[in-house]
């Protein structure tokens, strides 16, 4: 009787150690979820977030939702299926992103949303958010002293159904607001993206060409507004402001073409969410649920810098 | 017959009251309204005037330059406030100078102990203040945009109430002493022309 109860006990043993060194065997896998892969600034995120992941140990696969919250929850069955560990999230919609982190959350997995907010701080673990706010104050203050707080002009606004697009609005608009001279004829969506933003301003210019500026909601829209202004004579007579700090926009500034932009750290935030997860993983359970990002402006005066 | 039009009446004037008793409205609509009624204006007139005005975390400014200069990360520390992750931090300073130039909202006030300073009048917009407070957490609102919308009652108090009347009586060659926020970087390493979004202008 005792042999069996002993040969039970080493069988329990032999079980409950085979299953752990399983465990420790398996690497946690990480998901990065992008909104999409068709604009540079989100592929540098989604390839930082995956390179940060697999340098702290953890297997990584980016999953590109092409700006449709259908194809994002799509993406997401799968990695909940697939027994992903964690989920570095950019959004693609502030209200039709929340069901698919719940999703997640019900299944226990934890969600690090990367630049764009959702709109509710119950649903993903932590949000890692560019200040867009503050970023955009800065913009609207150096538009204003620009333009010597009167002139016409446009707004290009990206994804309507972004959170991102109407705080970088908000903060425009709290200070350019307030100088009454200042008149926006136009105030349309470039979808974030360059050739939308130029078409968007080409068809604008036809009813209004006299305007005097163009504030973008992020840098693609920029160039693209450029590109219009350009075919149209008038890159030199209206003065482009854009957000994000890409590449070619800090260069269109060193060449005055540009006027501002407000740098934003994709490697930072996709660096801090996959930390998160990491410390997750370790055991941690408690995060701040919204970590915003600093957002530094960049004019002719600072260009020497960046 | 008359009666049957009687009946007709009080049906008509029950289906009346019963239409106009009850209302039917979105979940979503109700839930916006209830995050909406939050009173903007009278959380930034407190956080100004019991908060900002009566704060002691105020740090006169040839200290904090004296702290920055002996020991960065320590000063940071103690008297800044960065929310998040970022390269610079806010202070709430005081201190005391004469008026130099006034141009365009801009005050240059030849400060007794740190050189010349900029107070702006004009551009009272974004986060400074309320960071520099440090009184407002970010977990006190349950989304950037609210937490934003706190700065903006705050700029417009002081903006358009407390600093049109205070300069009024200000004038070039006067003595004030002043509060406010200033935005130092972790890199700076020399504390002059320093802009301060101001709280609060005195004349001497």
């Amino acid at each position: 009787m005792k042999i069996r109860h002993l040969s039970l006990v080493l069988a329990m043993m032999v079980l409950i150690l085979g299953c752990s060194s399983k465990e420790k065997a398996e690497k946690p896998k990480i998901a990065v979820v992008v909104s999409t892969l068709n604009n540079p600034w989100f592929v540098m995120l989604a390839e930082s977030a995956a390179e940060n992941s697999r340098k702290l140990g953890y297997e990584a696969k980016i999953f590109d939702s092409q700006n449709n919250p259908a194809i994002e929850s799509d993406n997401f069955e799968n990695l909940i299926s697939s027994g992903y560990d964690a989920i570095l999230l950019n959004p693609t919609d502030s209200d039709g992103s929340i069901s698919s982190i719940l999703k997640a959350k019900t299944a226990g997995i934890p969600v690090f949303c990367m630049d764009r907010e959702v709109n509710t701080d119950d649903a993903a673990t932590s949000q890692i958010l560019s200040d867009n706010y503050s970023g955009c104050v800065s913009i609207g203050i150096e538009f204003v002293k620009e333009l010597k707080e009167k002139g016409k002009y446009v707004e290009i606004l990206g994804l309507v159904g972004d959170n991102n697009t109407w705080a970088r609005s908000k903060g425009f608009h709290s200070v350019v607001d307030h100088f009454p001279n200042l008149k926006m004829v136009a105030q349309q969506s470039g979808n974030f993206d360059r050739t939308k933003a130029m078409e968007v301003l080409e068809t604008i210019m036809q009813a209004n060409p006299d305007i005097d500026a163009v504030f973008c909601g992020n840098d693609a829209m920029a160039m693209g507004a450029f590109q219009a202004l350009q075919a149209a004579g008038k890159e030199y007579n209206v003065k482009i402001f854009g957000f994000d700090g890409a590449s070619d926009v800090i260069e269109k500034i060193r060449e005055k073409k540009i006027v501002a932009t407000g740098m934003q750290f994709p490697k930072v935030m996709a660096q801090t969410a996959a930390q998160f997860a990491d410390e997750y993983f370790k055991g941690r359970k408690t995060f701040p649920q919204r970590v915003p990002v600093e957002v530094e402006l960049i004019n002719a005066s600072n260009i020497k810098d960046y | 017959m008359k009666r049957k039009y009687l009946y007709i009446l009080a049906l008509l004037a029950i289906a009346l009251l019963g239409y106009n008793s009850v209302y039917f409205k979105k979940l979503s609509d109700v839930k916006k309204a209830q995050k909406e009624s939050f009173d903007f204006k009278a959380y930034a007139d407190s956080l100004y005037y019991k908060g900002i005005l009566k704060s002691k975390k105020t740090v006169d400014l040839t200290n904090l330059i004296s702290s920055l200069k002996s020991d960065p990360s320590a000063a940071f520390e103690k008297f800044g406030n960065r929310l998040g992750i970022g390269n610079s931090a806010y202070f709430m300073i005081k201190s005391t100078g004469k008026i130099i130039d006034i141009k365009d909202g801009i005050y240059t006030v030849a400060d007794e102990h740190n050189g010349v300073v900029f107070i702006d009048t004009k551009y009272i917009f974004g986060n400074d203040l309320r960071d520099a407070s440090g009184l407002v957490k970010l977990t006190d609102f349950k989304t950037n945009a609210q937490f934003n919308k706190v700065s903006e009652s705050l700029n417009d108090i002081v903006r358009n109430e407390v600093i049109p009347k205070e300069i009024k009586t200000v004038k070039l060659g006067d003595s004030i002493s002043f509060s406010g926020a200033v935005k130092l970087s972790k890199k700076q390493t020399l504390f002059t022309d320093l802009l301060i979004i101001p709280s609060q202008i005195k004349l001497q």
